[in-house]
């Protein structure tokens, strides 16, 4: 497995292995909407806002900005799911990890990591 | 007044001031430093659309049901709608009544922030926590009255009417034309630091800790975000300060000087290192969270500012997720 990214560990330690989507838009939350079902999200300063409607039905969130007192990570604790805030990607082109499968893990205290796992 | 009520005059009722405006009520009879302000009740969303008899064509727009790619078109139809009419004479007299009575004593160039407070946004079931939206930076009565109607129009907006969506595939039918909203028209707070102070660590559960988010600027940066903020854990106990993160923070959420709303600008290379926070702040804001933890019973999510080294707080409403 290649690491590719690490941040903050906000919410829930659970391991989650699923599909990568890069949401930028709502356009891109109206086409993922019937089909969000444990998918991994990945949002640069696209927030709860965004994600919202979709929120309960993903797997997980993973933000490059933010900590835990954004909202996205304080709903996200919500509904139990793994949140990675002010993740640093080891790529620049995010876009580029859609449709891939990624596992998120966790160490004992607060660090959460992002894998390539195809 | 049937509409307006000074927040500092207000008995908390959500079902007439929602649960943000409900919460800043009891926290100013508590003694708790607040923005000064006033709610415009759900009431008056009521009265605006049925005075201007738009009721009809609302009850149209949902009277089939809609489906995801629908919500973009239904949110711009309701926008046009709302946009193209005005709020009630009455109404208007009253908030330009309220507002001089309030704001009195206000030096001249102060702004006011708009902020939503729904009836819907405490229920657990149904959070719908950072959905509704705050206009800020409002420089006068005109205004302060277009950011209300964007604040009732984000009631309909494309992400609301998807979370509702959401919330029927749970067999939770809560239709759009049944929401209310009341809307809080406060001073507006230019602080020099801001954040997110949770009486509990809510990474770890740690009762026995506080938890503190904080960047420079206006902390819709952190809670929207935008930056990536410092993070300081305390003993809660006796004040201590057992770990601090800083955070790259490398843009500032400001009130933009030259026009409305708000801009984000690059953050000194010397600030960004350095963290936002003194000891002395700390301590103060560890004893905010230790009095208003006890003051609601329950570990508290509390968004704070402070400006010229008065903290105000912005909001505070229970930790929700921690484990017993």
């Amino acid at each position: 497995m290649e690491k590719i990214g690490e941040g903050l560990s906000c919410s829930s330690k659970l391991e989650v292995t699923g599909e990568l989507v890069y949401i930028t838009t709502i356009e891109d939350v109206i086409d993922l909407f019937d089909k969000a079902t444990s998918k991994i999200c990945l949002v640069d300063d696209a927030g709860i806002t965004t994600l919202g409607p979709i929120l309960s039905d993903l797997a997980a969130t993973i933000c490059t900005t933010g900590g835990p007192g954004s909202h996205l990570a304080i709903i996200s604790r919500e509904f139990g799911l793994p949140c990675i805030m002010g993740a640093k990607m080891h790529t620049n082109d995010l876009s580029s990890l859609n449709n891939r499968k990624v596992k998120i893990t966790h160490d004992g205290e607060d660090k959460g990591f992002l894998y390539l796992v195809d | 007044m049937e509409y307006t009520v000074n927040l500092k005059e207000a008995k908390e009722d959500i079902q007439l001031f929602g649960g943000k405006a409900s919460n800043l009520i009891k926290l100013i009879k508590y003694g708790i430093k607040v923005p000064p302000g006033f709610v415009l009740n759900t009431k008056s969303f009521k009265a605006f659309v049925e005075d201007n008899q738009i009721q009809s064509e609302i009850k149209g727009i949902f009277s089939k049901e809609y489906y995801p790619k629908d919500v973009i078109d239904i949110s711009s139809k309701i926008k046009k709608l709302f946009f193209g009419i005005n709020l009630p004479e009455r109404i208007i007299n009253e908030i330009i009544r309220t507002h001089s009575q309030v704001f009195a004593n206000l030096e001249r160039k102060c702004t006011y922030v708009v902020r939503s407070s729904a009836n819907y946004e405490d229920l657990r079931e149904f959070s719908f926590a950072g959905q509704a939206q705050s206009f800020l930076n409002n420089h006068n009565i005109d205004d302060i009255i277009l950011s209300i109607k964007k604040c009732w129009a984000s009631l309909f907006s494309p992400q609301a009417l998807l979370y509702l969506l959401q919330l029927k595939k749970r067999e939770i039918n809560i239709s759009p034309k049944d929401l209310k909203m009341a809307v809080i028209v406060q001073k507006m707070i230019n602080p020099q630091v801001s954040g997110v102070l949770f009486t509990a660590n809510v990474i770890n559960n740690n009762k026995n800790q506080m938890m503190i988010n904080s960047s420079w600027g206006l902390g819709e940066a952190i809670t929207g975000n935008l930056v990536i903020p410092d993070l300081i854990i305390l003993n809660k106990i006796k004040f201590d300060i057992v770990k601090t993160v800083i955070g790259k923070k490398e843009k500032l959420l400001i009130a933009d000087p030259n026009g409305k709303s708000t801009i984000l600008i690059e953050t000194e290379k010397t600030l960004q290192e350095q963290c936002s926070l003194n000891r002395t702040q700390l301590k103060q804001l560890h004893n905010l969270g230790i009095n208003l933890e006890i003051f609601f019973d329950y570990p508290q999510d509390i968004e704070w500012a402070i400006e010229n080294n008065t903290i105000y707080t912005l909001q505070s409403r229970p930790i929700t997720t921690l484990a017993n």
